[in-house]
């Protein structure tokens, strides 16, 4: 639910206010779940419209000038991501967090901190063989838990 | 596995694959696009989670009704109608922590929340997380006290299962640092522990990997720990 709010948020402190209000609105609508229904989707929407909320809030708070705005400030773009593209983002965090650690890990560097097989492996003191082939277990992991989201 | 899911694949984990068509490469750029984004793998504080459970708990205590007065007497203790809830999450195995331990909490929280009415008895809840020897586990637990002590219901996933002479070992701690013995068991996806020590007072939770030698001390190797959140 953390990374469904920091997706609409893009602020840790928004994102941990938003998860926290999204726990405690899922606690006081916990007679009204069917519990034949998976949980995460629930959460997840109650998740995204909290964030949206807060979203709101901000931007209506906002009085700086435009120019001293950081680019992703909430309040400086005009509408949060779409609901396709959040919930996309909390099912590729739910199938990452499947990946065994050091496969993990792979996947993390090369994507997010954009680091080249020969680069990870001497980060991590391993072999490039090594990390071609937990790359590509990972990935094949991952291309199995989200083919459906290109359906 | 064909040879495209093999090439698809390749191009996934950054190799050069030219037998690709645009449309499959847009896909998996998109794919790729979501592994980028920070959201995917931002970590809340590690405070969050008991600030989570901290907030319920405050939520549970202003709908609990007012308390009847010290000159009058107990209602009878009537019979506790309590659902199991049933975890139907896909995929429990969450290593990154942020959703599992939350969504853990929120399991608590409706297990609370479908027990029955006041006057119920004095109940605590908490998550459980993984230690560096289990980073896996996670799950929650209730603790209800009844006539016979404190019952422990919890349910955690992400630990092997015990066997040959190993197992796993409950405790409970104190402020003073007391460790109270609550059970053993092999499997932790759902069990049933007792605790003669009222939870009021030992709220500190472990799960130890212990063998069968003899040794009833705890042998300091922890798997499991959580914190108990009153919630009645």
């Amino acid at each position: 639910m953390y990374a469904v709010a920091f997706k609409v948020l893009g602020n840790r402190g928004l994102a941990e206010e938003a998860t926290q209000q999204t726990f405690v609105k899922a606690w006081r609508a916990a007679r009204s779940f069917d519990e034949q229904r998976d949980l995460g989707p629930w959460l997840a929407a109650i998740a995204r419209r909290v964030a949206i909320d807060v979203y709101r809030r901000e931007a209506i708070r906002a009085t700086d000038p435009l120019e001293s705005v950081a680019p992703g400030d909430p309040a400086l773009v005009s509408t949060p991501p779409a609901a396709e593209t959040i919930y996309d983002v909390w099912e590729v965090r739910e199938a990452v967090a499947e990946l065994p650690p050091e496969e993990q890990e792979v996947v993390r560097l090369q994507h997010l901190d954009g680091f080249t097989h020969a680069q990870i492996a001497e980060r991590l003191g391993i072999a490039v063989g090594t990390v071609k082939s937990r790359s590509f277990r990972a990935h094949k992991r991952l291309a199995a838990m989200l083919g459906h989201l290109r359906e | 596995m064909s040879t495209n899911d093999n090439e698809r694949i390749s191009y996934l984990s950054g190799e050069a694959v030219d037998s690709l068509t645009a449309q499959e490469r847009a896909e998996l750029d998109e794919l790729r696009t979501l592994l980028q984004t920070p959201a995917t793998w931002e970590e809340p504080d590690a405070a969050l989670e008991d600030r989570i459970v901290s907030a319920i708990a405050d939520e549970a205590r202003r709908e609990r009704p007012v308390e009847s007065s010290a000159a009058e007497a107990p209602p009878e203790p009537q019979a506790r109608h309590r659902r199991r809830f049933q975890w139907r999450f896909p995929r429990p195995a969450l290593v990154l922590g942020g959703f599992a331990t939350a969504a853990a909490a929120i399991v608590v929280a409706i297990v609370i929340a479908t027990s029955s009415s006041s006057p119920a008895p004095l109940q605590f809840a908490m998550v459980v997380n993984g230690t560096p020897l289990a980073p896996g586990a996670h799950g929650s637990a209730t603790l209800t006290k009844m006539d016979s002590g404190w019952e422990i219901q919890l349910s955690a996933t992400g630990l092997p299962h015990l066997a040959n002479g190993r197992y796993y070992q409950a405790w409970l701690k104190n402020g003073a640092g007391i460790l109270v013995p609550v059970g053993t068991f092999n499997d932790a996806e759902h069990v049933i522990l007792w605790s003669g020590a009222p939870v009021t007072q030992f709220r500190s939770f472990s799960v130890t990997e212990q063998l069968a030698n003899g040794n009833p001390v705890s042998s300091g190797r922890r798997v499991l720990v959580g914190i108990a959140h009153p919630v009645h």
